[in-house]
């Protein structure tokens, strides 16, 4: 990386830093467009540095004591991150600009102190300047003195890779690798660093801070991680590790899955869908961990890989859904699926954004969300199989996870879209909608273009700006115009030839069945041959679905009714025995009884599927 | 050469699964009938009931979105484009660099998700209720998918499926008690499939819309016994560099595939009866644990790296 580009982007974090400090002092509108300026020169200079490959950077700024001047770093992980948290910056100050008079100040200053704190976490290349950034992004997202934490958790991280009477920068910890106690001891604190920066604040509701979750908070989680575990701590790196932060991934993706395909809100499903990308990242880190304990380059790699797609895309696509449902929420004056409707006739542009951002964030061919779980998958498949049970079935729960995470997200999106989006408005609020003014919805749309860009182009996408990145954490260059696997003998998804496919056989069906006949008729609404109610002549729009019902009822388990075949009866005082008398007559109890049910023939499937996990697990546990 | 060959062997590919999704439909349902000791109507007759449609005027309610009018096309297009990667009689075929088995179950869900979307947007409430239930079995039935295929490409080191075939042709899709296990959970889907079958498709769609959606459900079976037929049982399909007698021959054992999975599905299903919906979940939970043995299995086993 180039000198003059640090430079510009040190100028570029300090002169935000101003800008949130005199916030109060510009109006909203000024304020929105200059930080949207700022930030947008900071993605710009960030780019020759990630697409001409240019050599890392290191200034000392003379701040701070002698021998301990802060150190700042560019190197490829901290430039993709930073052009990913600039752009989502561009994105959210711009938005807060056009919606000046309803945006106040106060979440102006908050986006403005989160971008330049993590900006300055990522250009850090000390545990001084790491924590220093780190506070200055959390103070303005965490209430009270639990800000604190993840920066001094992160110090002392630092503070403990370092060798003993040495400064804690980045270089001299890579020079001398400390041992395996402090190397795992800094990657407990970094992970619960992380827990404490991306735990979701109990009760709030602010898009403004979803936003910031997805595009700076998010990413900059993933940075953390990334730079102590896979890149500081890489030289003592533990397959145990990265097998304890895969299924604690596991756990969050498919939580927050389950959360987004049953919340009742559509800004809660946005909210549950970027966390669940927060959770296919934690998978990814995992991957990679376990693939560099065990020497994997390739492996690694694809972990890697999808880990920067998720940011990237992920992170673009998540404001994107943010900043459509405020605006949907605001003009439909509801966020309640159930009072949602017809909003692609309404808001048609705002629709067809958040439809992206929705793809973008689901498991859907041609989403840049389906790229990122296929890499997992590659990520799992690749992924050394050596250490007994007690390491592989890990694996395979997490590949059920991937699995089922997927699906859940994918019926999440249908609710989102076919309730909300489609079908008619179901009240006379939601009816009233309006499209979003010209600048709001430019810039959605313009995000939706680089969302649908990434997932049909996944493969250039990452190679453009990624590439560097993985060559320095996992020495494995990627490949462009496609995710391709490592070996020539197996290729892998390309997604723009598959959406060439789909495309083909659509217009050919259409085709085949355009024939010439009779023109199509509109038949009214459809009320299943029911009379419109009194006072509704077009229908009743609540008859529609309401987005409830799309979650499967899980497949019993009778393991536990087994064990109780024979009923306990019941005991009745006599006052209850002879209230039930005067009901029915018959002085009987019979019904609070429940009856004998003999183990069904799927009974004996599930007793014999336990049985066999219990083996395993014995097995597992007696090597 | 070769290219021409293999775009040759893709057409005539698409032409025979075209052909072969509502003639297998018609000599199913009249294979159910013949097993319940009745006449059984004409097995030409799915062909007839899609001319028949597309010559019916289309009726659309008010207020629908492009999304009505074009979501039956792109979930027949992208059950289509499913079918076009799964081998049939020859591998080695135009799109095989693209037949990447994620990819074919994920084109499987964005044709659900197309049909689903279609439903909602009609505004009605029986339309709605569909797109709950088949999101609902979906939820567990993809997965189920996703992981069978997981297993199988963990044992075969690739997702794709011409890779995955040749192993098994030679023997080496190991251990065989997890490919026997995955055998087992996608027949479960595919009898959950049948199960899953929503009838209320008359009360959404009319006429060419109502003929795509029919046809999609027909494909979308045939593409889950071509991949049972092309992985467990690859007797006769043609290598790369096959001749037309090894395309002959490999056309005639798809026929005979397709002729055993039939009788072999009507039989079951008259002999046992169809899945009730309320037991679908059930069936497919069980499917899903078999598909994760057989992940752990394969792992356990050190197979394929």
């Amino acid at each position: 990386m180039s000198d003059p580009i640090l430079l510009f982007l040190i100028i570029d974090v300090v002169a935000l830093a101003t800008l949130g400090a005199c916030v109060t002092r510009v109006p909203t509108t000024a304020s929105g467009v200059l930080t949207a300026a700022v930030c947008g020169v900071g993605a710009l200079v960030c780019l020759p540095a990630l697409l001409f490959r240019l050599p890392d950077t290191v200034l000392a700024l003379p701040v701070g004591p002698p021998g301990m001047a802060l150190h700042m770093v560019l190197d490829p992980l901290a430039a993709v991150f930073l052009l990913t948290i600039f752009l989502a910056g561009t994105g959210i100050a711009a938005f807060q600009a056009t919606t000046a008079p309803a945006t106040d100040q106060p979440s102006l200053q908050v986006t403005i102190f989160c971008i330049a704190g993590t900006a300055f976490t990522f250009l850090a290349g000390d545990g001084v300047s790491l924590a220093f950034g780190l506070a200055l992004s959390c103070a303005t997202i965490r209430k009270g003195p639990i800000w604190l934490i993840a920066p001094l958790l992160v110090l002392i991280a630092v503070c403990l890779l370092t060798p003993a009477g040495d400064a804690p920068q980045f270089d001299t910890i890579r020079a001398a690798p400390p041992g395996l106690g402090r190397t795992t001891a800094a990657a407990v604190l970094t992970c619960a660093a992380v827990a404490s920066l991306a735990w979701p604040r109990a009760g709030a509701r602010c898009w403004c801070h979803d936003a910031l979750t997805a595009g700076v908070v998010l990413p900059g989680a993933a940075y953390l991680l990334l730079r102590v575990i896979t890149d500081l701590s890489a030289a003592a790196s533990q397959g145990w590790w990265g097998s304890i932060v895969m299924l604690t991934g596991g756990v969050v993706t498919v939580r927050q899955g389950w959360r987004s395909a049953e919340a009742a809100d559509i800004d809660a499903i946005v909210t549950a869908l970027i966390r669940r990308q927060a959770g296919l990242a934690l998978i990814g880190i995992g991957l990679t961990s376990i693939a560099r304990a065990a020497d994997l380059p390739g492996a690694a790699a694809f972990g890697l890989r999808a880990v920067l797609l998720i940011c990237i895309g992920g992170g673009v696509a998540g404001t994107l859904a943010s900043l459509a449902t405020h605006a949907i929420g605001a003009s439909a004056g509801t966020f309640r699926l159930s009072r949602l409707g017809g909003l692609v006739h309404l808001m048609p542009r705002t629709s067809v954004a958040l439809s992206a951002a929705i793809l973008a964030l689901s498991a859907l061919p041609p989403g840049v969300g389906f790229a990122s779980l296929w890499l997992l998958f590659q990520a799992v498949l690749s992924a050394p199989r050596t250490g007994g049970l007690l390491v592989l079935v890990p694996l395979a729960l997490i590949a059920a996870a991937l699995a089922v995470s997927a699906a859940l997200a994918t019926a999440a999106s249908v609710r989102l879209i076919g309730v909300a989006i489609l079908g008619r408005p179901r009240s006379p609020r939601g009816s009233g909608a309006q499209e979003s003014a010209a600048p709001a919805s430019t810039i959605l749309l313009a995000f939706a273009g680089f969302s649908v860009v990434a997932g049909v182009l996944p493969g250039l996408v990452l190679s453009g700006l990624a590439d560097p990145a993985i060559r320095m954490l996992a020495g494995v260059p990627t490949s462009p115009f496609a995710v391709l696997s490592l070996s020539g003998a197996s290729p892998g998804y390309l997604a723009l030839p598959v959406l060439a496919l789909v495309a083909l056989a659509t217009i050919a069906a259409i085709l085949l069945a355009r024939r010439p006949g009779p023109e199509g008729k509109f038949a009214g609404i459809w009320a299943d041959g029911m009379p419109p109610p009194f006072g509704l002549p077009f229908g009743e729009p609540a008859a529609q679905s309401t987005g409830a019902g799309f979650l499967p009822v899980l497949p019993t388990i009778p393991v536990a009714g087994l064990l109780s075949l024979v009923p306990k009866p019941m005991r009745v005082s006599p006052a209850a025995w002879f209230r039930s008398l005067r009901a029915d007559g018959t002085g009987t109890t019979k019904s609070r009884i429940a009856p004998i049910r003999p183990p069904s023939a799927i009974a004996g499937i599930w007793l014999v599927l336990t049985a066999f996990a219990g083996l395993l697990l014995v097995l597992a546990v007696t090597g | 050469m070769t290219i021409v060959l293999s775009i040759l062997t893709q057409l005539l590919h698409i032409a025979l699964f075209v052909v072969a999704a509502p003639t297998l439909a018609g000599a199913m349902d009249w294979l159910d009938a013949r097993f319940a000791s009745r006449a059984g109507p004409p097995v030409l007759l799915p062909w007839h009931d899609l001319l028949r449609l597309c010559r019916k005027t289309p009726m659309a309610a008010d207020n629908v979105s492009p999304i009505m009018q074009f979501g039956p096309a792109v979930a027949l297009g992208a059950t289509l484009s499913a079918a076009a990667l799964v081998p049939s009689f020859t591998l080695g075929m135009a799109l095989s660099p693209l037949a990447d088995v994620l990819t074919v179950a994920s084109l499987l869900a964005v044709a659900r998700v197309a049909g689903t979307l279609a439903a909602l947007d009609a505004g009605a409430a029986k339309p709605g209720l569909s797109a709950q239930r088949s999101s609902a079995i979906a939820v567990l039935a993809e997965p189920t998918l996703l992981l069978s295929v997981t297993g199988l490409s963990l044992m075969a080191g690739s997702f794709n499926l011409d890779m995955m075939i040749v192993q098994q042709r030679e023997g080496i899709l190991l251990p065989a008690t997890a490919s026997a296990l995955v055998f087992t959970v996608l027949v479960a889907l595919v009898f959950a499939d049948t199960g899953a079958v929503d009838q209320t498709a008359d009360a959404i769609y009319s006429g060419t819309s109502l003929a795509m959606v029919r046809m999609t459900g027909w494909c979308r079976r045939l593409v889950l016994l071509n991949l049972i037929g092309g992985l467990f049982l690859p007797i006769g399909m043609a290598a790369d560099e096959t001749g037309s007698a090894g395309w002959a021959a490999g056309i005639f054992a798809f026929l005979c595939k397709l002729v055993v999975f039939g009788v072999g599905l009507s039989a079951i299903q008259t002999l046992a009866g169809r899945i009730p919906r309320r037991s679908l979940p059930d069936l497919i939970g069980v499917a899903a644990l078999l598909a994760l043995l057989a992940i752990v299995l394969v792992l356990a086993s050190g197979g394929m790296a």
